[in-house]
């Protein structure tokens, strides 16, 4: 009998050419978009689960009670990691890292950069890496070995085995490599080719429980609980940190979570990047929907056709079981065939959706997770798009059918009407969520961040160039060359500081309060180069001793200072007291952008210190960007001879901050547009089928005197309507999504009324045009002859 | 044996009420072969529906060999009349996406017969309506009365004990009309009960008896010797 439905169904298909490649078009498209969505969201949800006994392995913030609220530090002071391996018996192991610099790596004339990280001799207790070579956590514990990855391994060592051979790191010290490591995978939130232990990096500061710039990580003893071990936790800060500190509260995250979960609200996890994984989960099902209405549609006007045959097989003795079975195992049949294509769609996409979202998914055919969620989407696709055609159909009854009596009631008519308005809603949906999202990322684009970042070029100060003697000779050497307008130095990039401190103290201030201010080192020029306005004082002078315990200061900041202590009014020339020690406030800046417009701005302390600084930003002339790059590439050469020059922009780093955004623009921009298609692929099936349908009224028309556009607009009338009706349904939905979006950023722009307008012209606009192809093809048909046929 | 008993049918919409049968008592023996005649809209079509179980009656009761039916439900019926009835419509009423052959096979299909089986009896169907030839042929590839062969065909496949023809000569020319109603006159002969609906006198002289249908009532019947 399966044989037979088999059959049936494929002559059918064949008979109807082009509904049925609208329809497996349209499947397959919805299909590929679900799949390539599903390998994304798989990808998201598997990083860390690689690491053996993943879900013991914690990552530690720190709460801090702030003005009423909990800050959430992501990054932990040095001497954490030891009293937690001292004082927290749940925990098997702990390891700190650092940032992870690139440094220059060189086995005789062969160099190259590198990310690496140091990390305390523990590391290989949290994390179990498979090693190909040696014994990593042995190697660890040496202060001149170093451990690599297969990558480095056969980058340096081409001719055979790294383990034992020598390299040097950052044209410093030479390593011995102790231990090659397995490549990491990408979906790992640790991201290195080489260790070296911790202390090789040491310096007095970083004992210091002030400075967070370090990351934490812990395995768990086996049947211990996160609850037990923070409760264990809650005393090391008031035991070991000092008064100013005391109230830190270390939590822990599963390294499972890390990746999806990073953003922290009032002491507990609020989301992040879950919330992409979430939305275009929830987009996947939306397009595959919009495909699945179009089956749904076409199937259920085309019921005519398929009547007889149902009357037919219900007199020979079918059961409307057997039918729904049969009509349900076509539309299986038809997803399966829409699968084929959809598999080959992906297939061919795959490189440059990697590409776009920096991945490296692929289609791997043996991997039965593949085969089961294509199996799933087959059938889903297959009972959703066939069960309402099926049960339609069964329901039939012989009789009229075969008597042709049979008339259509209003209810499938109802039904297809509501599938397209459905179907329009969501596309609706996701042309306001294209434009919006496009608004905001225009808005975050082009926003006077209150500091230059066009024709900045920044170059990271690394061997020669970063000894303190010399920062300042070959700061000034830029400076000298005409295609420069100014030069500075800074310890991190100034669209994006990230360090933060609690210790900035003031006369007055009350001992109890508890403050986060960001901070940063800089050197000479600062303001001017980054053409930060000045409110009241001076920049930080090179020829100053004194400015090194001097400090600008941010509006924010001021604010903080004189909410708290009426006596700092006006904090220009008043002593402070910050880690460098006690020094005055020469300058107040006006507020400038130092993270992504996601948060507010905060305040923000700059120390001066020219010799001990990581990048060089430089501000070049207008129109003589190229000259400066050039400039900048020669005199590193001459002052850095044995690295390789590197520059970067500002405005690219700053575009950075914002990846996940742009990844969401593109997505939804594609998607977008792949919804309205298929959508406007079902309507085009739509129309045809009513304008076969009215062939004999529009020949009556006709004759009666309507012109060609009296009948289009007869016939394009009614699926405009139900596309406007979709438009006042989409619209406060996408209203509310889209203002919920906009929430994340401290700054957004508006959600005007005109966002809606345009995706509802756009979506009328490409609709009229769908259904006028078809209206306009009816309405040109010689009415004699649909009058004859008739 | 076949038995009515006061067969009613009413069909109502919002407005009107149309009486389509009033009162049927009718009996067909076993291997009769009985024509119903009358005007457009006397009822015989909606009788014939009642007779071969697509439909219920209003009230009254039906006796389908020994079974009531009258109260039955459509998937009861749909069993009962599984491999019991065979359909002739006026119209063929094949399945175009269907072959001849698999046209025919259909009913054995649902009846669940082995594959040996239903090929030994769909060959046999076919040789025995000269369309074995068509075998592979679908139903647009044929003739009136080609099409009617292979709906007579699938009627008597499953060997059913009654066969319902309505207006089985009604689209046919003269020719293939007189080849079908002589193929449906030896199956009677053979044992087979026959009810036919038609309009034509000269079919009906085919039948054993003539029933009269005006209104919704039977008017008359005639016997043949």
């Amino acid at each position: 009998m399966f044989r037979n439905y088999v059959k049936v169904a494929i002559r059918s298909l064949l008979k109807h050419k082009l509904y049925s490649s609208i329809n497996v078009f349209g499947l397959a498209l919805g299909m590929a978009c679900s799949l390539l969505i599903g390998l994304w969201v798989r990808d998201e949800l598997s990083y860390n689960r690689f690491l053996p006994d993943a879900e013991s392995i914690h990552y530690i913030r720190v709460n801090f009670p702030v003005n009423g609220e909990t800050v959430t530090n992501s990054i932990t002071p040095g001497p954490l990691q030891e009293a937690i391996a001292k004082d927290v018996p749940e925990v098997a192991a702990v390891t700190k890292i650092n940032y992870g610099p690139d440094y220059l790596i060189k086995v005789g004339e062969k160099k190259g950069k590198e990310k690496g990280h140091y990390a305390t001799d523990d590391f290989f207790g949290v994390f179990d890496l498979p090693a190909i070579a040696g014994n990593p956590k042995a190697a660890l514990r040496q202060t001149n070995q170093i451990i690599v990855t297969r990558k480095i391994a056969e980058k340096f060592f081409p001719s055979g085995q790294a383990l034992g051979k020598t390299l040097q790191l950052d044209n410093k010290k030479f390593y011995v490599v102790g231990a090659v490591l397995e490549n990491l995978p990408t979906n790992s939130t640790l991201q290195f080719d080489w260790l070296v232990n911790w202390k090789e990096q040491e310096q007095d500061w970083m004992k210091t429980w002030g400075n967070n710039s370090f990351y934490t990580y812990v395995r768990l003893k086996p049947s211990t609980t996160v609850t037990q071990t923070e409760a264990a936790m809650a005393d090391i800060y008031p035991r070991f940190a000092g008064k100013n500190f005391e109230t830190g509260r270390p939590i822990l995250q599963p390294v499972t979570d890390l990746h999806l979960y990073s953003d922290y609200k009032n002491g507990v996890s609020v989301g992040g990047r879950i919330e992409y994984v979430r939305v275009f989960s929830i987009v996947a099902l939306f397009i595959l929907l919009i495909a699945c209405v179009n089956f749904m549609n076409l199937a259920t006007a085309r019921s005519a056709n398929r009547a007889k045959e149902v009357g037919v097989r219900k007199v020979v003795g079918a059961l409307r079981s057997s039918l729904v079975g049969q009509f349900l195992s076509e539309s299986i049949l038809t997803s399966l065939l829409a699968a084929v294509l959809a598999l080959a769609l992906v297939w061919y996409v795959l490189p440059t959706f990697n590409t776009l979202f920096t991945k490296q998914l692929s289609l791997n055919l043996a991997d039965p997770a593949l085969w089961l969620i294509i199996a799933v989407l087959v059938l889903i696709t297959g009972f959703l798009s066939g069960s309402y055609p099926a049960l339609f159909l069964s329901s039939l009854q012989p009789i009229k059918i075969l008597k042709g009596r049979l008339q259509f009631g209003a209810g499938p008519a109802l039904f297809r009407r509501v599938l397209v308005v459905f179907q329009f809603s969501l596309s609706i949906f996701l042309i306001v969520g294209m434009l919006a999202v496009g608004k905001q990322m225009n808005y975050l684009r082009t926003k006077n961040l209150g500091l230059d970042r066009e024709n900045v070029v920044y170059v990271p100060l690394e061997g020669e160039i970063a000894q303190p003697q010399k920062v300042e000779a070959f700061r000034h050497e830029v400076m000298r060359k005409p295609s420069v307008a100014s030069a500075t130095t800074t310890m991190s990039l100034p669209v994006n500081i990230q360090a933060s401190s609690g210790d900035l103290t003031w006369p007055g201030k009350d001992p109890n309060l508890q403050t986060s201010v960001s901070c940063m080192f800089v050197g000479g020029d600062f303001t001017n180069t980054m053409n930060i306005k000045l409110l009241e004082g001076r920049d930080f002078r090179v020829d100053s001793p004194a400015d090194s315990t001097n400090y600008l200061i941010n509006e924010a900041a001021a604010k903080l200072m004189s909410e708290a202590t009426p006596g700092m009014k006006n904090p220009v020339g008043k002593e402070v007291k910050f880690w460098p020690g006690k020094g005055r406030v020469i300058g107040l800046m006006k507020d400038f952008h130092i993270n992504s417009l996601h948060e507010p701005i905060k305040p923000l302390i700059l120390c001066f210190d020219y010799r001990n600084t990581s990048y060089l930003l430089v501000k070049t002339r207008a129109g003589q960007t190229q000259q400066a790059i050039a400039d900048l590439e020669q005199l590193s050469k001459e002052f850095n001879p044995n690295y390789p020059f590197n520059y970067h922009f500002l405005d690219e780093e700053y575009e950075s901050l914002y990846r996940s955004e742009q990844q969401v623009n593109t997505l939804v921009n594609y998607f977008g547009v792949l919804a309205i298609l298929i959508s406007c692929l079902g309507l085009f099936g739509l129309a045809m089928f009513t304008a076969e349908q009215r062939t004999k009224e529009i020949g009556v028309r006709k004759v009666l005197g309507a012109s060609i556009p009296n009948i289009v607009g007869l016939l394009s009338k009614d699926f405009l309507k139900l596309v406007l009706v979709a438009v006042v349904l989409a619209s406060p939905l996408a209203w509310w999504a889209l203002n919920t979006w906009l929430g994340t950023f401290a700054y957004q722009t508006e959600l005007t009324w005109w966002i809606f307008g345009l995706a509802g012209a756009l979506s009328v606009v490409i609709a009229f045009l769908t259904v006028s192809y078809q209206s306009i093809k009816a309405a040109m048909v010689n009415p004699m002859k649909s009058l004859r046929s008739e | 044996m076949i038995q009515t008993v006061n067969l009613q049918k009413l069909f109502s919409t919002e407005e009107v009420e149309t009486t389509a049968l009033n009162g049927i008592n009718m009996d067909v023996k076993d291997g009769e072969f009985v024509a119903i005649m009358g005007p457009s809209g006397c009822g015989k079509s909606t009788l014939l529906n009642i007779l071969g179980l697509l439909d219920n009656p209003s009230e009254g009761e039906y006796n389908f060999y020994g079974t009531a039916v009258a109260r039955m439900t459509e998937r009861q019926r749909a069993q009962l009349r599984k491999g019991s009835i065979g359909f002739v419509f006026q119209s063929f009423n094949l399945i175009d996406e269907l072959t001849v052959y698999e046209n025919v096979e259909l009913p054995l299909l649902y009846l669940k017969t082995p594959a040996d089986e239903r090929k030994k009896r769909v060959e046999e169907a076919l040789e025995r309506m000269s369309i074995m030839h068509r075998r592979n042929h679908f139903p647009q590839q044929l003739s009136g009365g080609q099409q009617q062969r292979t709906a007579i065909a699938r009627a008597v496949v499953a060997k059913p004990k009654l066969i319902l023809a309505d207006e089985p000569t009604g689209n046919l020319d003269s020719k293939n009309g007189e080849d079908v109603m002589k193929l449906l006159g030896e199956l009677n002969d053979e044992g087979t009960t026959i009810i036919m609906v038609t309009h034509s006198p000269y079919d009906a002289g085919f039948a054993h008896r003539i029933v009269n249908l005006f209104d919704g009532k039977v008017v008359t019947e005639n016997f043949h010797v």
